[in-house]
């Protein structure tokens, strides 16, 4: 792990995207509308590959999460969360949406070489992409390797606990048990935080 | 404050704030007892933030097949009436079989998108249950009605059981358990439960094995109503 210090400044800090937002939830403001989608519209269509939805979907799960943040905007209360936090669910629960009326079509075929996702990247490599040394990217690098790893895995690959079990070799107690420590752990550093 | 036993093991909240839980009957329970319950609230937002990190410091790849001013014609184009959220209009719609449940959303608009019919069925005395679905691995996601003072005899469980109070209250042992509140039964808990006498209790309840109740008499009954 790096040292907090040596991160390159964010590109755009948290700040300035929530008052993007809400300059887009008050007045329709189309510039701010570019700024947060030229930030947000490729990371949310990395997030969803990661996720293992194929290119084609993650294209039109992208168009419609930005398209509800455009129409939900007014929504968005500053006081209550950091607009990456609003947008992430937003984006979260469009994908749920997603999968649900997939898996009610049909089941896709997780063995089709193409549909495999590229392994996530390690705990220490998403540590050196930070771009913001923010509470909750600190609060984070805070836990401890194994605890960050079973919070990540839930994330970023969209794993259930047995499946993480199966990708660790862990027995599901084992880790039922980190992430109790984990969310432990932050809930400390991010209640100290608040 | 956090009552032992009243909220989740914290996996259920980071599988659904990460949109991993296995089954769409997981996330409604999960979803209805964070909508009623302002601990696993809590729970959830901080793992939101958490979230919204990591997407922040997603790996930024190829470009994007549209841009945003593209997306803003099309926003322009379309019926600002179709636009909005159907949502409430879904959660409007409570089945008959639930006059009087004042349904958390993520229940209510469960229900309006299961075609079936919701119909209470007989499971014991004072007891009806309605099965809203049956996964392949046994589980089952199914709603119990049940009259005030009325007890679910000893029995232990084959798989966990979340069972979450959405009108009433039930007890187990010296643990009330009220609107908002879920117990997590796994395998190895056996207990009797007794409805509050306050009035009529209806839970949502997610199992994933059968219930094993001690007597043979009740197993007989276990047979019959299909537990
Ligand atoms: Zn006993
Ligand atoms: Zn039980």
């Amino acid at each position: 792990m790096t040292d907090l210090t040596d991160r390159p400044a964010p590109t755009v800090d948290s700040q300035r995207l929530s008052d993007l937002l809400v300059q887009v939830g008050q007045a329709r403001d189309r510039a701010a509308f570019r700024t947060l989608f030229d930030h947000f519209a490729p990371r949310i269509r990395a997030f969803l590959i990661q996720r293992r939805v194929i290119p084609a979907m993650a294209d039109d799960l992208t168009q419609d999460v930005m398209l509800a943040i455009w129409r939900r905007a007014s929504s968005f209360d500053p006081s209550r969360a950091a607009a990456s936090t609003w947008i992430y669910t937003i984006a979260r629960n469009q994908h749920i949406d997603q999968y649900r009326k997939a898996q009610r079509a049909s089941r896709m075929d997780e063995t089709d070489p193409s549909l495999q996702p590229a392994p996530a990247p390690a705990a220490d490599d998403l540590c050196e992409q930070a771009e913001a040394a923010d509470s909750v990217g600190v609060a984070l690098e805070d836990l401890s390797a194994d605890q960050r790893q079973v919070v990540e895995l839930a994330f970023t690959e969209g794993l259930t606990h047995s499946e993480i079990a199966d990708r660790l070799e862990l027995p599901l107690g084992t880790v039922k048990s980190r992430i109790r420590l984990a969310l432990g752990k932050l809930k400390t550093t991010l209640g100290e935080m608040v | 404050m956090t009552q032992r036993g009243h909220t989740l093991d914290d996996a259920w909240y980071l599988g659904y704030a990460a949109g991993s839980l296995a089954s769409e009957a997981e996330t409604v329970l999960v979803q209805s007892h964070v909508e009623l319950n302002s601990d696993a609230q809590d729970r959830v937002e901080q793992l939101d933030r958490i979230g919204g990190v990591l997407l922040d410091r997603m790996p930024v790849g190829e470009a994007l097949p549209f841009s945003a001013d593209e997306l803003l014609e099309m926003a322009d184009r379309s019926d600002p009436l179709q636009a909005g959220e159907s949502v409430s209009d879904e959660a409007a719609n409570v089945p008959d079989a639930l006059d009087g449940v004042n349904l958390p959303p993520a229940l209510a608009q469960y229900l309006a998108r299961s075609p079936a019919r919701l119909k209470w069925e007989f499971l014991g005395p004072g007891l009806r249950k309605s099965i809203l679905w049956r996964g392949k691995d046994g589980e089952r996601l199914w709603l119990l009605k049940a009259q005030p003072g009325v007890a679910i005899p000893h029995h232990g469980h084959a798989g966990s059981e979340l069972t979450l109070v959405l009108k009433g209250s039930f007890w187990d042992g010296d643990q009330e358990y009220r609107r908002g509140d879920v117990e997590e039964a796994h395998e190895d808990v056996e207990h009797d439960i007794r409805i509050g006498t306050g009035g009529e209790c209806v839970c949502l309840a997610l199992t994933q094995g059968k219930l094993r109740f001690e007597s043979p008499l009740l197993t007989a009954f276990q047979v019959f109503t299909g537990l």
